[in-house]
């Protein structure tokens, strides 16, 4: 294409010192070469006319023209078409009215879910600071709660909460710059500016949002240029008065190898806990999750289901198996169904998955300050006596180990010992310090495995 | 050559026929008449190269022969003459012309650098009543744009429907849709979307020539358009260019309608523009109960605001456009009783015409910091 570009260019110079300026400028200057097949060669004129006179006055002009830089005896022949030579360029040139139907769609926000607004969340009291805060942040980004970082369990809704957010400040103003992204692929995008060599339009691009939302900004502990990275860009926007939301499985001060600058840098606005679904919470997800996939549920099977699963993915999965099955045996989702179908499932609520006793102590050590030997010794304590118990109680409800063989683990007790302990923090589980300080440990054993 | 004619018959085309004049005279034959004599008639016809007009009178031809004239000096001379019988003879490079009083001579150029307007007419593809293109497609046609890069917005794109065409022509601000363009009884419609020169359109809305009817050809070969009315051709070509998808952008709803008449809206538009006029030609349209509040203002100006009667169905609302397309739409519609469709003040407001759903017209609001 080039290539005939450029000999049209050869040819038409030829021309031009042959035809008077006029000629050229009216008659020529609009041609192009449109096709060059053996020797036939084809030239566009943009109308008719100009090619009724190219063909009757200028034929032998042309065909000198042709056959010099062609060396061939070409015959040549005419179409009527327009080449407009500002192609690209046209498609930049303004037609707001068919550029203005465009950011009525959502998608224009990349990676974010149009489903996940504000008015189809579900809210009780475990979630409703966390909802009040992130309402109030989409209406005045940037004014009152910056950064707002949201920690909680998988699926509680920290992402539904944000992407909330981002559906929220668009629909208000669909001209605010919007950049919702998860912390995965932050650091890709650093890595791979840097590996192309790009930094400054990657500056760019973080640096001149309205919105940063990053979602699981855990996962950057350890890397120690992705964070400086943030760092700035962290400060630069709140500089600029832009709204930052963050949202973390854990609270601030609990994510490890993350510089403390930083880390106070999250803590700096509002920190929002976001607690595991309750029992009502969940019932409520999912008569919402039903009506999104446009089927009636009644609350008889949701309680049901709600019984069977913590996080809100999970029991979306129930549902969805649910209804399946429903479909599958075209019979209605019925109370009995979902006992037969999920009956025999178990609530799955700290984690999956075995580790060794020796880790899990060493966990329980860390978590409460204390040396595993001073947990093994017959020292009865107060500060020893709880995280044996709940050394106790996690050994005994994750690993499924006998009470004997827990026994033996600690230091030799009786195994009616280790009953009791085990009874004594089933009990204390409804104080909510004591389940935390369980879910913390389960939630260690899990990221040591992570490093490993 | 040699022919004997009316005066007064060729000076009534001699305006129009100036229309393909070429205006920048780069090329000296562009600013000639064409003229040649066949079978009793005496042809005229002029090209700027992008369009062509070719029109015809009864003479009373002694001899057979063609030439070409500079335009201007010739219209100027013919339209002075007056009711008079004229006698044209061609002798070497030398055009006589010679009424009972008067004898002239034109230094001629010969027909042969002329270019040929057509090669052939085309197949026909409609034949459209002089009153649709008066007022059907004025109403479109204005839309379009004069200069724009994109070729399509320069066009009326005519689109297959049912027993004839829509017509739209947008230029990126605003939008003017007919429907229902009748085609006649012998038009075939084209599968394919036609796009037309702008330009062609107006012409043809400010052609004056016998007959009520236009027959439209298209030649896909030649990628030309002809439409032909009494004696007269006017040649032009196709845009091959992709016309933006409008159909998108034609709001399916909205939450309030108002409805007023076009020549107290018209009025008002004319007031407010005075103080319009600096500040990009903002207008502002408030929507009331019963009536709409028109309202310009420049700080270094002053300001004023318009009511005008009207009846308002829905919520009240605000809406700011350009004067310039307001008063555009408002001075080609012929029609009084109209009608404004709105759903907030940053979604396109549709003016219709009451009683006729063929008809619309789109303008995008201009967006203003309150």
């Amino acid at each position: 294409m080039d290539d005939q570009k450029e000999l049209w260019g050869k040819i038409l110079a030829e021309i031009e010192l042959n035809v008077s300026r006029a000629n050229f400028l009216t008659l020529f200057k609009r041609t192009a070469l449109l096709s060059l097949e053996g020797n036939v060669v084809t030239i566009a004129a943009p109308s008719t006319m100009i090619i009724d006179l190219l063909q009757r006055r200028f034929y032998e002009i042309i065909k000198r023209a042709v056959d010099k830089h062609t060396q061939m005896d070409a015959s040549i022949i005419f179409a009527p078409k327009t080449i407009v030579a500002t192609v690209e360029q046209a498609k930049e040139s303004n037609m707001p009215l068919f550029e203005e139907e465009k950011p009525k769609t959502i998608g224009h926000l990349p990676r974010v879910r149009q489903d996940y607004t504000f008015e189809n969340m579900a809210v009780s009291s475990s979630n409703q600071l966390a909802y009040v805060s992130a309402t109030t942040v989409a209406k005045k980004p940037g004014q009152i709660y910056n950064p707002l970082f949201l920690y909680g369990p998988v699926g509680c809704g920290k992402t539904h909460l944000m992407q909330s957010i981002a559906n929220e400040v668009f629909k208000n103003d669909n001209s605010k710059k919007i950049l919702y992204i998860t912390s995965e692929e932050f650091t890709n995008e650093v890595v791979e500016s840097i590996r192309t060599n790009a930094t400054a339009q990657m500056k760019r691009k973080f640096r001149n949002v309205d919105l940063l939302i990053i979602d699981d900004i855990q996962f950057i502990a350890g890397k120690e240029k992705i964070q400086e990275e943030l760092f700035h860009t962290f400060n630069i926007l709140v500089d600029n008065g832009s709204q930052i939301v963050l949202s973390s499985d854990r609270p601030p001060s609990e994510i490890q190898k993350v510089e403390k600058r930083l880390l106070s840098r999250f803590a700096g606005g509002l920190t929002v806990d976001i607690e595991q679904p309750d029992f009502e919470l969940r019932t409520a997800i999912l008569l919402i999750k039903a009506k999104k996939y446009g089927v009636g549920l009644s609350i008889e099977v949701a309680k049901i289901i709600a019984e069977k699963a913590q996080d809100a993915r999970s029991l979306e999965g129930l549902l969805l198996r649910t209804i399946t099955e429903a479909q599958a045996k075209g019979e209605e989702i019925s109370e009995e169904l979902a006992n037969k179908l999920l009956g025999n499932k178990k609530d799955e609520t700290i984690i999956v998955g075995s580790f060794h006793p020796d880790e899990i102590i060493n966990n329980i050590c860390t978590y409460y300050k204390v040396k595993p030997t001073q947990l093994k010794s017959s020292k009865r304590d107060a500060f020893l006596v709880k995280p044996r118990q709940v050394a106790m109680y996690i050994l005994k409800k994750e690993l499924g180990l006998t009470y004997v063989e827990i026994g033996n683990i600690l230091g030799g007790r009786d195994h009616t010992t280790i009953m009791h302990g085990v009874e004594k923090v089933e009990n204390l589980m409804g104080k909510t310090k004591l389940s935390e300080d369980i879910s913390s440990i389960s939630r260690l054993a899990v990221e040591n495995v992570v490093d490993y | 050559m040699k022919i004997v004619f009316l005066s007064s018959n060729l000076s009534a085309k001699l305006s129009f026929l100036n229309h393909a004049v070429s205006s920048r005279g780069q090329l000296p034959i562009l600013s000639n008449f064409l003229l040649e004599t066949k079978k009793g008639k005496f042809h005229i016809s002029s090209t700027d190269l992008e369009m062509g007009i070719q029109t015809s009178i009864p003479a009373n031809v002694e001899e057979e022969g063609k030439t070409t004239v500079p335009a201007k000096n010739f219209s100027e001379l013919v339209s002075n003459l007056g009711e008079e019988k004229v006698t044209l003879s061609l002798s070497d490079q030398s055009l006589k012309l010679t009424t009972g009083k008067v004898k002239s001579a034109f230094q001629t150029t010969p027909a042969e650098e002329f270019p040929k307007l057509f090669e052939e007419k085309g197949e026909e593809v409609a034949q459209i009543k002089r009153e649709v293109i008066d007022k059907k497609m004025g109403r479109v046609v204005f839309a379009a744009a004069v200069e724009s890069s994109r070729p399509a917005l320069s066009g009326i794109l005519l689109q297959k429907a049912k027993g004839g065409y829509i017509a739209v022509a947008t230029d990126g601000y605003r939008l003017s849709l007919q429907k229902n363009i009748s085609i006649g009884e012998k038009g075939e419609v084209k599968d394919k979307d036609l796009l037309i020169p702008a330009r062609l359109i107006k012409e043809l809305i400010s052609l004056k020539e016998e007959g009520d009817t236009l027959k439209m050809y298209v030649s896909e070969k030649s990628n030309q358009t002809i439409f032909e009315q009494g004696e007269t051709l006017v040649v032009g070509r196709l845009i091959e260019a992709k016309f933006p998808e409008y159909e998108k952008i034609i709001p399916e709803e909205h939450n309030s309608k108002t409805s007023f008449s076009r020549q107290d809206l018209q009025n008002a538009v004319r007031i407010c523009s005075v103080f319009a006029r600096e500040t990009a030609n903002i207008l502002k349209l408030s929507l009331k109960k019963d009536r709409i509040v028109i309202s310009a203002n420049t700080p270094s100006v002053g300001e004023n605001t318009v009511d005008v009667e009207a009846k308002l169905e829905g919520e009240e609302n605000e809406i700011a456009f350009n004067a310039r397309y307001l008063s555009e739409l408002l001075s080609n519609i012929e029609e009084d009783e109209m009608t404004f469709e709105m759903q907030g003040p940053f979604n396109s407001g549709v003016f219709r015409v009451v009683g006729d759903n063929d008809f619309l017209h789109l303008i995008m609001p201009i967006r203003v910091q309150e």
